[in-house]
């Protein structure tokens, strides 16, 4: 029988009128019934009581998180009057943790206003994020105080306490004991969580027969061969991007998806702008679907599958055994690639993306080799994950094939969806039907804990103690930064209990695990904890240097030819990942980098296919493969290969609370078999909701478009620095605000990868509602900052450009103009600011904007949504119906600031301001500052021969400005032969 | 104006009837006078004035007012619906922030402001046909501008705040934005709403004082009473009536083109696409003409017959209306194709692409040539009939123009506001906008408004101008 003091249930989420009602007292139960008989309704029927739960969501969150950062508490819990010496109203308080995605960590910073948990920045101390977080990571906020977060303990459908759980674990670990745990199986999600490791390496030397499996549906399987194939051993490839003169990605994720693509964006970038780099990189692309670096590369090639495998042998064969690249069924371009690879030798680097074959990537590792780029260009580091060896295939399809054959009689699954994600062949669902134990530990009430014998909440890991690794090992140790807000279990306290360890507090299990290294060699274990928690990374943690070297036979591998026929490839879903983001309506209303689609995952099929067989965006299909089939509807994608389509995993969740249910399709039944898909129109049509509200446009060269992105190739650009500066023309009027501050920004086209960390950071800080696919039919959405693609070139292989677009703060901004109640005005500094309290909605400065970069709340859409009042940033108005809003240039962020200097005493011109979409960026696309000192980067970057205004001849002038882009393409390419 | 006599209106004028009244009823003829022979002081005003002095109603009102009492309730609900749950029900969104409720109000506007032209101008000018139509005219002016009034306030986003466009005293620092041409527009159509409404009554203030002097029963006497101020006809009031009248003729005549005008800067004043253009104000005063002429038509023929003022109304006054309508048609044709020359002369991209939207624009979905085209069949083609003069004197052929011209001048501004927000200057911002339920339930509810509101004008005000018309009876006497 747990106490009062019980650690993991002692949240929050129950709420007690008295320590008889919190320890279920019989006779207090009983008067409580009577004096409340609706609330004993409520709770006894299971949806009704969630029901319940949620309406008092944000006052359970009140309670809980007033006295936040308080680690180990003890005793009862009094929310505080006096708050502790470091928690000021109005000042923020910063904790490191790390967001985990599929095991990796990226570094990340949270900020917190008296105790709650309201912005999450990167952590520059993480060599995964350097101050820069992916859009998943910017979304946690909301993840984090999401109403329909898992809180009750279900059996078999039905609550349950905690000592009946607690007993049911008990009685776990006796049988397994006294069975050498024979039947028990564990899966887990990727991790690389050492303590989490340490533990499981604990349960599998008690128990003998038990086995850890391992399930992550994006996981990166055949990479990971092909490193065995080609080192003997799995080794993890890091990326040095900065040094990398040529770069050719092969169906490659770099700039999207691969662990610490954070990261290399940044790298990445810091060779994309001729102004600010001596030597401009080089990136090639082929691929059969456009990738986030297909799309920013100076060459891109659409490369169907079966092409791929040619170029990869061709490749192979032109760069290992210098045979020429001009193969029959090679195209054209691979010779001119090859030849620039060989002519920078030690400064090229090939990546190829995870659904390339094992042969193919042991082939690309002797390429890479072969080429002399590591150590410089990329290294090989010992592997992150635990059970790096392991498939994630044969580990679920070995852990399927036990539970049909009843091998498997108590199944503990942490962090993990498996009956949605599991490939379609498995059979997963019927298969855990089976096992006569099963318990699932998830964040979310999912799919797999309404199967479950037992649905067991998880601790959020802003709640609870873990640890976990970057993308180069770095370990980053996380603490809680809040109490409960819905109870629940670690997974380290799952695991603990399995071993029988009921003591062990998670705090106790982390810290076990990195005494020695901490404290290691007399050092004071204390204060190394207290910096690495300070910090958010363990100094030196990072993976050894792989010293395997590369087999010959990787050399002479082949890839397995792909059969003709219509390919299907899968990919995590831009906005849900693997699907376990679909709570979060923040990501499902992220529009897609290219097709700007939200809220759906329709199928991705290339312009001529489309054309041949009569669909249009919308047109359902059925889609067949080996493992099962679905019917969905299709979205024609300009640039796509003929012989491919895309599938986005992560669509179409069953079960996931409000917001995450049945919003887009579910594809995972068409996984697991080999790759090839049979199509066939249906005839029924659905609506998808996509922010480009009008037929995609192609723009040919030379056309309008060459105004609004500026574009010039690299020749162009060393010839005429200043090709994108328009001749100044007088004016009559235009008065410059007078200050010394000219708060202003510039936006780098060369540096965007379209990759929406800034949309959703910008969202988060500036308590950006979202509205709903039926408000984005209607074209409604609100984002603040939005990212436009364009295309240019053919529908087939088109050039895409991104390019975001946010208030410019005009200096003669239209908007003011024609505002009859002056409720958008310009403040002294060059703002434009929006008066939320005086605008009547008129809307004629929405009309009046040439960037259309105004929103209107047509309803009061951030009063529905389900969200507790907590979890909105305290620093900004929220708006209601009727009024109109965009983007301030975080002005929140410039005040705090200027109150933080004025304090200070430090001089005006020299606060630094970072805006919420300049901070988040990973490539650094945004600079903001004030223009007026010459020591900012912003008048640096404004000097830019580059720099030019949008829709300059408006004569708006706005602050915001962008760098001109400039591609650099191989002149031995021309656009034909590609 | 001066060679009209001032004369005492009096049932002892000598005359004597040579119609009876009740036959007037007839068709239409070139060369109708503007008063048909046979009438007298004492016969028109008997006829005009026993219309709202009747014990009952027409049935034929009873069957109007049966139309059109749902559709008010239907724009209450609208009304009611937006105030509620915003502007969200209407078709709105982010491209088109504007739609039917700025479209309906300039239509409604544009049709007040031409009644009002065509009343005040032909009264400066002494136009004889202007007598028998003038009554009609500025109630549709009236009314006209009344219901447009429903619209900038229903459009708002925080419509219980429109007060906010006043600069009335308030402790919050807040001053209305001069520099904005909605601010103008907002004080441009109360401003006109007001000056017609003077106009309006005061032409009506004789005629009040001849149904207080033939009501049969005490409150009716009272009421008209009370609304001739106390008229009695003497010399002195007649004089000073004239000299009103004549100042507030110039007035309206000066209000009606500068609200359209002004509501015209709200387009042209704004950088948008499409609307950015200096040929706006007297683009919409065509308009307004040709909108406010098809209106007197569209209203007038029906009441001609049905209150048989056929002699009062007759073919003369439906010539010079066909003739202003298509006058202004011609106007109005013109304005569109220098939109279009100038589309394309300016070298704008985005205007051309814009342009080549109206009147192409089809794309996966969504097509909305056929407005452009609408307009352009209804606004200048059609009217095209009137050079055949016969064709001026087939009512059905006028009433039907006059229909399709008030359609087509509703399809003008929505081309206009609606269609040019789609292709704005960025292509990431096009988008298409589709009015919602609720944008139909209220322009065909504030239709059903103007009538309700007309039906009670012609329940309870003479809608011919008794003393105009005596004042041409006079004339001819001399």
């Amino acid at each position: 029988m747990p106490s009062v003091g019980d650690t993991a249930f002692r949240a929050p989420g129950r709420q007690w009128r008295s320590l008889a009602e919190l320890e279920r007292d019989p006779a207090f139960l009983d008067r409580a019934a009577q004096e409340f008989p609706i609330l004993r309704d409520a709770l006894s029927e299971p949806h009704k009581r969630r029901h319940v739960l949620r309406l008092i969501a944000a006052s359970l969150a009140m309670g809980g998180l007033a006295g936040c950062y308080s680690g180990e508490p003890s005793g009862v819990l009094i929310p505080e009057v006096r708050f502790p010496p470091e928690i000021v109203a109005g000042l923020p308080n910063h904790y490191a943790t790390a967001h985990v995605l599929s095991g990796y960590a990226l570094g990340t910073v949270v900020t917190h206003q008296m105790g709650r948990p309201i912005k999450v920045e990167g952590n520059p101390n993480h060599p995964s994020s350097l101050g820069a977080t992916d859009p998943y990571a910017q979304a946690e906020v909301l993840g984090f105080y999401d109403p329909d977060r898992a809180m009750d303990i279900t059996r078999a459908g039905t609550p349950a306490s905690v000592q009946t759980l607690l007993a049911a674990l008990v009685s776990v670990q006796g049988v397994a004991a006294a069975t050498r745990g024979a039947g028990l199986r564990i899966l887990t999600g990727d991790t690389s969580s050492p303590t989490l490791a340490r533990l499981m390496g604990r349960v599998l030397a008690a128990y003998p027969e038990a086995r850890w499996h391992v399930w992550e549906p994006v996981n990166r399987d055949r990479a990971m061969r092909g490193a065995v194939l080609a080192y003997g051993q799995p080794v993890e490839t890091v990326a040095r991007l900065e040094n990398a003169d040529v770069i050719l990605g092969l169906d490659s994720d770099l700039l999207g998806g691969v662990p610490g693509w954070v990261r290399y964006a940044r790298d990445f970038a810091s060779r994309r702008n001729p102004v600010r780099t001596q030597a401009m990189s080089r990136v090639y692309a082929a691929e059969a679907s456009p990738t986030l670096l297909g799309s920013v590369a100076d060459h891109r090639f659409v490369t169907g599958a079966q092409e791929l495998d040619a170029v990869v042998v061709a490749l192979g064969h032109s760069l290992l055994q210098g045979a020429p690249a001009t193969l029959p069924g090679v195209p054209a371009w691979l010779a001119p690639v090859v030849a620039d690879l060989k002519a920078h030798r030690g400064r090229a680097f090939i990546h190829a993306g995870p659904a390339l074959s094992a042969e193919g990537h042991a082939l690309v590792h002797a390429m890479n080799e072969a080429l002399g780029g590591r150590g410089s260009t990329y290294e090989l580091v010992e592997p992150v994950l635990d059970q790096p060896a392991a498939s994630r295939a044969e580990s679920i399809a070995a852990l399927a094939e036990d539970m049909h054959a009843g091998r498997v009689t108590t199944l503990v699954m942490i962090d993990t969806n498996p009956v949605f994600t599991a490939p379609g062949t498995l059979g997963f669902a019927d298969a855990l039907a089976r096992v006569p134990l099963s318990i699932a530990l998830s964040k979310w009430p999912d799919e797999t804990g309404r199967l479950a014998t037992w649905s067991v909440p998880m601790a959020h890991p802003w709640e609870t103690w873990s640890d976990a690794r970057g993308h180069d090992g770095t370990v980053t140790i996380m603490q809680p930064m809040a109490l409960p807000l819905y109870g629940g279990l670690s997974a380290t306290e799952l695991v603990g209990r399995l071993l029988g360890a009921e003591g062990e507090t998670p705090r106790a299990m982390v810290q076990a695990t990195w005494r020695d290294q901490l404290g290691g060699g007399g050092g004071d274990f204390d204060a190394a904890w207290h910096q690495a928690l300070a910090k958010g990374v363990v100094p030196g943690s990072a993976s050894a240097k792989a010293t395997a070297s590369l087999r010959d036979s990787a050399a002479t591998l082949s890839p397995p030819p792909s059969p003709p026929g219509l390919h299907i490839l899968f990919r995590p879903d831009p906005r849900l990942w693997d699907g376990r983001f679909a709570s979060n309506p923040w990501l499902q209303e992220l529009p897609d980098p290219l097709t700007k689609l939200t809220w759906d995952n329709p199928l991705l099929v290339s312009p001529d296919l489309a054309g041949q067989m009569g669909l249009r965006n919308g047109d359902k299909v059925n889609l067949r493969t080996g493992a099962g089939a679905i019917s969905l509807p299709i979205w024609v994608h300009p640039g796509q290969a003929r012989d491919t389509v895309l599938a986005w995993l992560g669509g179409g969740r069953r079960t996931a609370g409000g917001v995450g249910t049945d919003n887009g399709w579910d594809v995972y039944p068409l996984t697991g078999a080999d790759g090839l898909a049979v199509m066939e129109p249906t005839g029924n049509q659905v609506e998808l909701a996509s922010t480009i509200h009008h037929n995609v446009i192609v723009f040919p060269p030379g056309s309008e478009l060459d105004k609004i992105i500026k574009h010039a190739t690299l020749d162009v650009f060393q010839q005429n620095p200043a090709f994108a500066k328009e001749p100044e023309k007088p004016e009559i009027y235009h008065r410059k605000p007078a200050d010394p501050t000219a708060w202003a920004m510039t936006v780098d086209l060369n540096r965007c990868i379209g990759c929406n960390a800034c949309v959703i950071a910008c969202q988060a800080e500036n308590n950006v509602p979202t509205v709903g696919k039926e408000q984005v039919l209607m074209e409604r959405e609100m984002h603040w900052l939005r990212i436009d693609r364009y295309y240019e070139g053919t529908p087939d292989a088109p050039d895409a450009f991104f390019q975001p677009m946010l208030c410019m703060h005009c200096e003669k901004a239209p908007c003011e103009l024609v505002c009859p109640p002056g409720a958008t005005v310009h403040d002294s500094e060059g703002l434009n600011l929006m008066v939320y309290n005086r605008c009547i909605g008129t809307r004629f400065c929405s009309n009046n904007c040439p960037y259309k970069v105004r929103r209107f709340n047509f309803y009061p859409y951030a009063y529905r949504m389900n969200r507790p009042a907590v979890s909105w940033n305290n620093n900004v108005t929220m708006r209601s119906g009727g009024v109109m809003e965009k983007c301030t240039y975080c002005v929140q962020r410039i005040w705090s600031a200027r109150i933080i200097a004025d304090q200070a005493n430090i001089p005006d011109g020299t606060i630094e301001v970072r805006t919420a979409c300049q901070a988040a960026c990973p490539t650094q696309v945004f600079t903001f500052g004030d223009q007026n000192n010459p020591g900012s980067d912003v008048h640096a970057r404004k000097q830019s021969p580059l720099d030019y205004a949008l829709l300059e001849d408006q004569h708006t002038h706005p602050r915001t400005t962008y760098e001109a882009l400039v591609r650099n393409p191989n002149p031995a390419i021309s656009k034909e032969s590609a | 104006m001066s060679d009209l006599p001032v004369i005492e209106p009096s049932a002892e004028a000598g005359l004597v009837p040579t119609t009876a009244p009740g036959q007037s009823v007839r068709r239409l003829r070139l060369d109708d006078p503007a008063l048909l022979p046979g009438q007298t002081f004492e016969i028109v005003t008997d006829r005009i004035a026993a219309i709202p002095l009747r014990q009952k109603p027409f049935l034929w009102w009873w069957i109007g007012m049966i139309l059109v009492v749902p559709w008010v309730g239907g724009l209450m609900t609208g009304i009611a619906r937006v105030f509620i749950s915003g502007p969200g029900v209407y078709g709105l969104n982010w491209p088109a922030m504007w739609g039917y409720d700025i479209i309906d109000y300039v239509w409604w506007i544009g049709i007040g402001c031409g009644a009002a032209f065509i009343s005040a101008l032909f009264y400066i000018l002494g136009a004889d046909w202007r007598a028998g139509i003038g009554r009609i005219a500025e109630t549709v002016a009236v009314l006209s501008a009344a219901t447009s009034g429903i619209f900038p306030i229903i459009h708002l986003g925080r419509p219980w705040l429109f007060y906010w466009l006043y600069p009335y005293p308030n402790m919050q620092g807040y001053w209305p934005n001069w520099r904005s041409p909605l601010l103008w527009d907002f004080w441009g159509i109360q401003s006109f709403l007001v000056v017609t409404a003077c106009f309006w009554f005061l032409s009506m203030m004789p005629d009040f004082a001849a149904l207080r002097d033939r009501a049969r029963t005490k409150p009716r006497a009272m009421v008209y009473g009370v609304l001739a101020l106390g008229f009695r006809g003497s010399g002195r009031q007649w004089r000073h009536h004239r000299a009103v009248c004549g100042a507030l003729a110039i007035v309206v005549l000066i209000a009606a083109c500068d609200t359209h005008s002004i509501a015209a800067l709200d387009f042209a004043g704004a950088a948008t696409v499409g609307w950015h253009t200096t040929q706006m104000p007297p683009y919409f005063l065509f308009g307004a003409v040709l909108s406010g002429a098809a209106m007197i038509l569209l209203v007038g023929l029906p009441l001609r017959r049905l209150l048989r003022f056929g002699d009062m109304i007759t073919g003369r006054h439906v010539d010079m209306l066909c003739r202003i309508l298509l006058t202004s048609s011609l106007f109005i044709t013109y304005s569109y194709a220098l939109e279009a020359f100038m589309s394309w002369y300016s070298g704008d991209p985005a205007e051309r692409t814009m342009f080549v939207h109206r009147v192409f624009g089809a794309e996966e979905g969504y097509s909305v040539w056929y407005v452009y085209w609408g307009t352009i069949l209804f606004n200048c083609v059609f009217p095209q009939i009137f050079w055949l003069r016969p064709a001026r004197m087939i009512q059905p052929i006028v009433w039907f123009v006059s229909l399709c011209v008030l359609v087509g001048m509703w399809m003008d501004p929505y081309k206009l506001i609606a269609e040019s927000l789609e292709r704005t200057r960025l292509p990431s911002a096009w988008g298409s906008f589709h009015g919602s339920w609720w944008d139909w339930l209220t322009l065909i509810g504030s239709v059903g408004f103007f009538f309700f509101l007309l039906l009670l004008a012609v329940r309870l005000l003479p809608m011919v101008g008794i003393h105009n018309i005596r004042r041409l009876i006079a004339g001819r006497v001399r």
